[in-house]
């Protein structure tokens, strides 16, 4: 087992430093650098203004020199500091972001966890009447829809004409922080970030629960006289929610994506408007170091999924 | 590595919480608040502290810094701020500025000692400022007395105070005795700046908003709202909800968004001038349109005004040359009236089929929205009636940049693009001079056009207002005729605010001025 | 959502599988709608140049944002377009980029993961390292920079698109020709010095057709999504052409979200029911392919 782990591990750790790698190509061969995301088109400035910070910021050198330079430093746990905004540290700055965004993340998560595997295991138990048909549906209609166009209706139908949450952001500016203004500012993108999460594991946990109620040893348990709740509660949910939990696990990287969308829409101060907002300027300290923590952590939470996988199931050889 | 991002993930969340917990709870809830986006839209520079590196979002840097001299509300004139008189000497050399008095933030006396380091400052290219080619005429700042500040130029700049404008002072006593590369990647401009104007900074929430409180002992009295906060938006539509929910008092509005507010009582729209011309820019490295009849076909072949009434709602000035200023623009110029006969004649005059008459030509632009986009959809249908096929192209700024900065002429034959041009008419001569070619200046379609170069010259040189605008109408004319670009229209900007503020003045002007707002008087109704 | 009628159990002779996995599919009602559903939009799309007198380009800045009418069935857009051709041409356009990628995705994800299985435990370790490193690259990240490199355009969010689904399948066909390497008559096989492509083709394809099937199905429908959400962050297939992504984009600006609803309402509803029927009937072949869908 330790073998298994610490080979992962080691796996991970190259695999990250591919991630580099490839991220740094990418961002060069990008047309236009940082210091041309500064000049704005319409003011009547000029280039040779910036080639002074061009080269301070070292973007002269020979692309295989920048790449060093930033490992060695990144290694150091220095990773330099923003273009973009004015010199602050990249590394604060990321983690800064890393928080709402798994509270988002989370919380959306959790939302379809929960409604998913509930409306799931109603939907199988009772398979074929009018509940099942109207929430298989309802679950299509989740998984069809569009993340951002769901994500404008929302904001706009229940903020804008409901007046029933805030209009984005984190928490109301210049208010002292408090539990309740951070739920009400959390819940409208939690909820339509979960929709279509929702909808998937609602039809993997039907499809799953079906394929073991009509396992052997269920029969076997109803010939015995356990009553009905329990037969499902205690013997068929377990077993079908396994590959739910495997399914959860790897589209925790599909769920990082959706948040961009709601984050874009709702202002909310996360990993994925940090990053769109870099790119668009090429603030490259930003971007690689975004890009290490969030490769890291997606390859953790692979590692962590198979783990427990493994461990749960004694029929899973760890190869 | 994962072991440290997980325990730094930790870390975090428990900073995090912290930090939000023990945040200084604002002052008490019986106060007056001010929230808007200041820095939505073309004139803002969100996120953006350090007042020398800043291209734009002056509006909010000027409501807690302060420069020497600043533009009046309609951008006519430069008159002054910390300084109450400028006198200049004979030969135009000598810049003398008389200070007014004012405190800084925390407490100290603005001297002339502050004046002299901060130009200073500006004009190091150590310090990262942007300014610092801008000001390598200034050969020396004297500073005679406490209240005096002179500064004498190696040669006479007419641009000079409209530099100036843009300059902030800051704060000797605080950062004379520091490196200035060390404070170029400071987070002091973000945590504890200090400066002179109305309002005093208080907090920074990363991406989210800024807060500003009212500064006391503001030399004009102090502000009547207690507090100031400029809120982030990824996009002028996020602003627009959060204004309709009455979460924020004021913003930049698209066009289009502009016009939901008709007619609504609760809103006052604000409409100005963006001092920017756009403009269809024909590559002059590109054979396409080295014939003067290729480029006056372009211009009759679209309906400008056409264009203006149905997609900009009429609230576009149509431009014949680069400027719209009534006193830059002489009579009698070739209003290139839209006839798509004559266009195809002058076509087949220059031999359009021979030259670019079966290729489809990139259209390359930064404008990202859907108005832009409907602009060049239709401009696109337009010259396809007479034989041109373009291709429109909607880059982001640092790929256009890169494009436009290098010397791959084929990917940029043609160009839908803004200039400014004004308050000041010089603005133009980075883009219209060949000295100003990439490189060295913005001058992007390598423009090399003898006549026009001799006029912008004489015109800048020239510090007489009445003889210089006589001059500036002779450059006009000179673009009328040579098209040098397709001159398009101005386009004109806008602002809402909600009913309930008072005394309120913004302008859209470019790069957000700075210009005279008062904000000291802004007030809000309860 | 097999609404199974067990009519067909007593007096039947025994139907081999593939006449089976049909009649399963012919059942499932959703499935069926789903068919139904498509049939029509795919037919209207493909001819509409045939029968419908506008051009999706044709700018009129008279007619500008219309409601439906006699003149514009579904309106009129921003500089004048008619909608409803220019929701025909989109579809082209999003079903043939939706398509195109699924195409590309498919053999791409099939090939990687079948020669994973079958070529060795080298071969294997590298290319799920390859897998893996597609699925932790960060879509935003790459989004973004393929987009600006490769620029706006119909082959780059192909390209774009492509690049993002392979890896799932990939994952998909390797766990089920893993199964498939210890079987004897792989070994036989082998042993015989049978090579890669034979392996492939022959006995990897085969097996793993009802998830290629399946994938497929359900990639167009992702596809059709994808492209939006790419137009909607501005890259994807920008304008003039029309594609149901940047239709919707217009919904960005507030002016058209109120005040001229049936520019974004259309597409957005165009898109949705095509998807909702793509998964319709992708389900309904996941269950076809299951022999064990309609036991109780």
């Amino acid at each position: 087992m330790w073998q298994y782990i610490i080979r992962r591990v080691a796996v991970g750790l190259l695999m990250l430093l591919a991630l580099t790698v490839l991220i740094f190509l990418l961002l060069r061969l990008t047309p236009g650098d940082p210091i041309d995301a500064y000049i704005n088109p319409q003011v009547p400035m000029s280039a040779s203004d910036l080639e002074a910070l061009r080269v301070r910021l070292g973007l002269d050198q020979p692309l295989p020199v920048q790449y060093l330079a930033w490992l060695r430093a990144a290694l150091e746990g220095d990773f330099g500091y923003s273009i973009q905004r004015g010199g602050t540290p990249v590394l604060p700055l990321v983690l800064d972001r890393i928080g709402p965004t798994i509270l988002l993340m989370f919380s959306g998560l959790a939302i379809a966890i929960v409604v998913g595997i509930g409306t799931g295991i109603l939907s199988a138990v009772r398979r074929n009447t009018t509940t099942d048909v109207s929430l298989s549906v309802l679950s299509f209609i989740g998984v069809s829809s569009p993340a951002f166009l769901t994500a404008l209706l929302g904001l706009y139908g229940f903020s804008v004409m409901l007046d029933w949450a805030p209009s984005g952001g984190m928490l109301t500016p210049g208010e002292p922080f408090s539990i309740g203004d951070l739920l009400s500012h959390l819940i409208l993108p939690a909820c339509l970030l979960s929709i279509a999460h929702s909808a998937m594991i609602m039809r993997y946990m039907r499809a799953s629960l079906l394929e073991v109620l009509s396992q052997d040893y269920v029969r076997t348990a109803r010939a015995k006289g356990v009553r009905e709740f329990w037969v499902i509660v205690k013997h068929a949910v377990r077993n079908a929610l396994l590959p739910v939990i495997t399914l959860i696990g790897s589209t925790i990287g599909i769920a990082i994506g959706g948040a961009i969308f709601i984050e874009s829409v709702f202002n909310w101060p996360g990993m994925g408007l940090l990053m769109v907002n870099a790119v668009t300027r090429r603030d490259y300290p930003v971007i690689m170091c975004a890009t290490l923590l969030t490769g890291a952590c997606v390859i953790l939470v692979n590692l962590l999924t198979d783990i427990i996988y493994a461990a749960v199931d004694p029929r899973i050889k760890v190869s | 590595m994962q072991r440290r991002c997980f325990g730094r993930l930790i870390m975090a969340g428990i900073v995090l919480a912290a930090s939000a917990l023990t945040i200084v709870p604002a002052m008490a809830q019986a106060n007056k608040t001010i929230t808007g986006g200041f820095d939505v839209g073309p004139g803002g520079f969100p996120g953006n502290f350090h007042p020398l590196q800043a291209t734009a979002g002056f509006t909010w840097l000027s409501t807690y810094y302060e420069p020497l001299v600043i533009y009046n509300q309609d951008l006519s004139e430069i008159v002054g701020a910390l300084s109450s008189d400028v006198s200049v000497s004979e030969d135009s050399l000598r810049y003398t500025f008389k200070l007014v008095d004012a405190k800084w933030h925390d407490g100290e006396d603005f001297t002339s000692a502050d004046v002299k380091f901060s130009l200073e400052f500006a004009k190091n290219p150590a310090s990262g400022s942007l300014f610092a080619a801008r000001l390598a005429d200034i050969a020396s700042v004297e500073t005679p007395d406490e209240k005096t500040a002179i500064v004498t130029l190696a040669k006479p700049n007419p641009a000079f105070l409209a530099i100036l404008t843009q300059i902030m002072m800051l704060p000797e006593h605080l950062l004379g005795a520091k490196d200035p590369a060390e404070l170029a990647n400071s987070d002091w401009w973000s945590t504890e700046p200090v400066g002179t104007g109305p309002f005093k900074f208080v907090r920074y929430v990363s991406d989210q908003y800024v807060e500003l409180a009212a500064f006391d002992d503001y030399r004009n009295g102090r502000p009547k709202v207690d507090r100031l906060i400029n809120r982030y938006f990824a996009n002028a539509a996020a602003a627009v909800a959060a204004l309709k929910a009455g979460e924020i008092q004021f913003t930049y509005v698209e066009p289009d968004d502009a016009k939901t507010f008709e007619g609504n009582n609760d809103f006052r729209v604000i409409e100005g001038d963006s001092y920017v011309i756009n403009y269809i820019g024909f590559n002059h490295k590109v054979d396409l349109w080295k014939d003067l009849r290729v480029r006056q076909a372009v211009m009759h072949a679209i309906d400008r005004k056409q264009i203006i009434e149905s997609l900009y709602g009429g609230a576009a000035k149509l431009a014949s040359c680069g400027y719209v200023a009534p006193q830059i623009v002489p009579e009698g110029l070739n209003d290139y009236a839209y006839d798509p006969e004559k266009a195809k004649a002058l076509l087949a005059e220059a031999g359009w089929d021979q030259i670019g008459g079966g290729q489809t030509i990139p259209w390359l632009t930064y404008y990202n929205s859907p108005q832009v986009g409907n602009v060049m959809a239709a401009i696109q249908a337009m010259l396809a009636q007479v034989g041109i096929n373009v291709s429109p192209r909607a880059v982001d700024v640092p790929t256009y940049n890169g494009i436009v900065q290098s010397s791959d002429f084929d990917q940029f034959p043609l160009v839908y693009a803004g200039a400014q041009n004004g308050p000041n008419p010089a603005s133009l001569n980075v883009n219209l001079n060949p000295a100003q070619i990439p490189p060295a200046g913005n001058n992007i379609m390598r423009i090399d056009m003898p006549e026009l170069t001799e006029a912008i010259e004489k015109a800048m040189a020239e510090t007489d207002t009445a003889k210089a605008n006589a001059l500036w109408q002779k450059v006009c004319s000179v673009m009328n005729e040579q098209l040098p670009w397709g001159s398009m229209w101005v386009a004109s900007r806008y602002g809402v605010t909600s009913a309930k503020l008072k005394d309120f003045f913004w302008t859209p002007a470019p790069a957000g001025g700075p210009y005279q707002a008062y904000p000291e008087k802004w007030d809000i109704a309860p | 959502m097999a609404a199974v009628e067990n009519t067909l159990a007593s007096s039947e002779r025994p139907r081999g599988p593939a006449r089976r996995a049909v009649h399963r599919f012919l059942i499932n009602r959703a499935a069926v709608a789903g068919v139904a559903i498509l049939i029509p939009i795919v037919a209207a799309i493909l001819s509409y140049h045939l029968w419908w007198p506008y051009a999706p380009n044709d700018i009129d800045l008279v007619a500008m944002n219309k409601g439906p009418s006699a003149a514009h069935w579904l309106g009129s857009d921003g500089v004048g377009r008619d909608v409803m051709a220019r929701l025909l041409q989109g579809g082209r356009i999003s079903l043939l980029v939706a398509v195109s990628s699924m195409m590309i995705a498919t053999v791409v994800g099939f090939v990687i993961g079948a020669v994973s299985a079958f070529g060795g435990r080298f071969v294997d370790g590298m290319s799920m390292r390859l897998v893996d490193l597609a699925m932790t690259l960060p879509p935003v990240i790459f989004l973004l920079v393929l987009a600006s490199i490769a620029g706006t355009g119909i082959v780059p969010t192909i390209i774009v698109i492509s690049l993002l689904s392979w890896p799932v399948l990939a994952r998909m066909v390797r766990a089920r020709l893993l199964e498939l390497r210890e079987r004897d008559f792989v070994v036989a096989a082998r042993g015989m010095g049978a090579g890669m492509p034979h392996l492939l083709l022959r006995h990897g394809l085969p097996n793993c057709i009802d998830i290629l099937v399946v994938f497929a199905t359900l990639q167009v429908a992702d596809g059709i999504l994808l492209e939006a959400g790419l137009s909607f962050l501005g890259m994807g297939i920008p304008p003039p052409e029309a594609s149901w992504g940047n239709m919707l984009n217009s919904a960005r600006s507030t002016l058209v979200l109120e005040s001229y609803p049936w520019q974004w309402m259309v597409p957005g509803a165009a898109m949705f029911l095509t998807v909702l029927a793509i998964n319709f009937v992708g389900d309904g072949l996941r269950d076809a392919f299951n022999p064990r869908a309609d036991l109780k």
